[in-house]
């Protein structure tokens, strides 16, 4: 019993952690219908960076935060203006080609300048946890899952209640009938691909703190899960990546303790399927996204 | 959202590549039988080729050929039907699993393992085609994903039947061997027939009926429906034909590596390989998957012997560029640009922008 209730709290904190990396890129899927297939390769940037922060100024992982956050915005920023924008209205595979180029080139930087070794943050407080009873949780997860409860609320906050958000729905929704309204949708694209490269940064970092990473394999496993999550969530809802995330962990983690070898992988997979099949609006999403044809 | 491609032909608006394609096609008997000799002058010519070449080139070759299958096969649901398959690997895998389990634990020989590794591929596609097909675009592209992902998981599994994650080997010599290994040339000969019936089966199935049906479920999947064409039957038709290639593939690739693993064979790479070649080539016509197929392997062979750790660099930013400025593939952009009399890269970039 007391088995499944350290999993299950397991899964809970890498459920938060795993919802605050696809909630960028459910963003940008919701907005723009781009499959950002870059979204692990920017989130693994993000990490390299607070970890030469923390290697060169000592600086403590939540404290790079903010700098990491700004200049994966403003990489993001440029990447949709200059590049993603020139293909936005084409088929999906070719914006699906793009970011995947984008990606590779992105990952194969980093490992050129860092090499594939696994590397973590080292911080003081990475070994003690916190007991509640039988179970343990360590405080670098649980401050990175409170992080990204704190980041969704804020995103929702930003996406319903301020001007920026407005047009960034609006957009999302109509871009015809929102250009007619003023909005420079080419400035929200690249403003709203900055905020997921933000994002992708930030749980980067929150990932190199409680765990490891590498460039050849963590983007991979990164985007395949946001992947995942924003189906299982759905989309249009800046709610349903941290209720996508928190399914997802908590399954694997309880899954993991059931079942042997890696079926709950297999198991992951059969769900997301059948989630597509019988609810493709995801668990909390808007039925209006799925419903969208893309030619 | 704009209007369907469908309702701007019948206004005479515009008129998407396709239909243009379908026109051209119609207009030129003549080009049926041309395609014909062509496939059969180079068979013959690859055949000749063979004579000459190092063994190693052969197996460069071989590879050249095989993603030629791959990339005939994606184009099938993904260029003609307009179905963003990024799962095709799973039959890939599939196909080199059904061989090696049959060919290992039950000795049979490569003879009955291939069809049955074909057999397989159909059943599957026809198994995951009849609930996917339903979905659109996106959610289209994950769910194959899903499912190429999950049946790598349940290979992994089986580690009774199929080794699971410590591999599987097929038996190639002495008295164990069910069929003696076919060695560099017996497999560059099995990859070109593979490539030159994959380009026959692609060829006369675009020039079909069924092909119209294709392009027409691509264009405008309601219209087709109303003009009585079964959408459902055409898509998972196309789904199950690439499906049974890419097994063959498979099948085929699994007796020449003798030994792998189910992270090999079930490489998501392999999916992105093919839809690569076929969108850089040019979709929904079949050169452009040859083109894309034969000049994407040399190139990435090319960069993988001369630029040693910065090749998939290099690889990755051609990607970005060529889907940037020739984002309606290579073979098309020069058929448009050879009919208009025109050539101009800032048109394409122009098509697709904000």
């Amino acid at each position: 019993m007391s088995q499944l209730l350290q999993a299950a709290a397991y899964g809970v904190v890498q459920g938060g952690l795993l919802g605050l990396v696809a909630v960028g890129f459910s963003l940008v899927w919701g907005v723009m219908n781009v499959i950002n297939l870059s979204h692990g390769a920017l989130a693994v940037t993000g990490a390299y960076l607070a970890w030469l922060l923390n290697l060169h100024f000592g600086l403590d992982p939540f404290l790079a935060l903010p700098v990491v956050a700004i200049a994966l915005f403003l990489f993001g920023y440029a990447l949709q203006r200059g590049l993603i924008n020139l293909v936005i209205n084409a088929p999906i595979f070719l914006t699906l080609l793009l970011t995947f180029g984008l990606g590779l080139v992105i990952l194969n930087s980093l490992q050129l300048l860092f090499n594939a070794d696994d590397r973590t943050i080292e911080t003081s407080y990475a070994s003690q946890s916190l007991a509640l009873g039988t179970v343990n949780v360590p405080y670098g997860r649980l401050a990175a899952c409170g992080l990204a409860l704190a980041i969704t609320v804020g995103l929702a906050a930003v996406m319903t209640r301020t001007r920026l958000g407005h047009s960034i729905s609006a957009t999302g929704m109509d871009r015809g009938a929102a250009r007619l309204m003023g909005i420079r949708a080419r400035h929200v694209y690249a403003i709203t691909f900055g905020i997921s490269a933000a994002l992708a940064g930030v749980a980067g970092t929150m990932i190199a703190t409680v765990g490891s990473f590498n460039p050849t394999t963590t983007p991979g496993q990164l985007t395949l899960d946001a992947f995942v999550i924003s189906v299982l969530g759905g989309l249009g809802n800046m709610y349903g990546a941290l209720v996508g995330g928190l399914v997802l962990g908590i399954a694997e983690s309880v899954g993991g303790l059931v079942l042997t070898g890696t079926w709950v992988n297999a198991i992951a997979m059969a769900v997301l399927i059948l989630t597509l099949i019988v609810r493709p609006s995801g668990l909390i999403g808007k039925a209006q996204y799925s419903g969208r044809v893309e030619v | 959202m704009s209007a369907s491609p469908l309702a701007l032909i019948l206004e005479g608006r515009k008129r998407p590549g396709r239909e243009l394609l379908a026109e051209w096609v119609r207009t030129r008997r003549l080009s049926n039988s041309w395609a014909a000799i062509a496939l059969v002058v180079g068979f013959a010519a690859m055949l000749g080729v063979q004579q000459v070449i190092e063994p190693g080139t052969m197996r460069l070759l071989s590879a050249v050929f095989m993603f030629v299958a791959l990339a005939q096969a994606w184009n099938l649901i993904g260029g003609f039907t307009g179905y963003a398959s990024f799962g095709q690997v799973a039959f890939f895998g599939l196909g080199a699993y059904i061989t090696a389990v049959l060919m290992n634990n039950s000795h049979l020989t490569f003879w009955l393992a291939m069809p049955a590794a074909i057999a397989g591929g159909v059943l599957f596609a026809v198994l995951i085609g009849l609930p996917l097909l339903r979905l659109r675009g996106h959610y289209f592209a994950i769910a194959t994903l899903g499912a190429a992902e999950g049946s790598r998981e349940v290979i992994n599994n089986m580690t009774p039947v199929t080794g699971g994650g410590l591999g599987i080997t097929i038996p190639t010599f002495g008295d164990q061997a069910p069929t003696p290994y076919f060695g560099k040339p017996g497999f560059y000969l099995a990859f070109l027939i593979l490539a030159a019936l994959s380009v026959a089966v692609s060829a006369l199935l675009a020039r079909s009926r069924f092909g119209y049906a294709m392009v027409a479920v691509h264009e405008d999947e309601a219209a087709a429906g109303a003009v009585g064409i079964n959408t459902t039957s055409v898509k998972v038709i196309a789904f199950a034909v690439s499906g049974a290639i890419v097994a063959c593939a498979g099948s085929i690739y699994a007796f020449q590596q003798i030994e792998f693993y189910p992270s090999d064979v079930f490489d998501p790479s392999f999916t992105v390989l093919m839809v690569i070649m076929v969108v850089i080539g040019g979709s929904g016509s079949i050169l452009g998957p040859l083109v894309g197929a034969v000049g994407l392997e040399l190139l990435s062979q090319f960069l993988r012997i001369n630029l040693g750790s910065y090749n998939q660099l290099i690889f990755g930013a051609i990607i970005v560029v060529v889907v940037v400025f020739f984002p309606q593939g290579v073979v098309n952009f020069f058929r448009d640009a050879w009919r208009l009399r025109r050539i101009s890269l800032l048109d394409n970039i122009r098509r697709y922008r904000l």
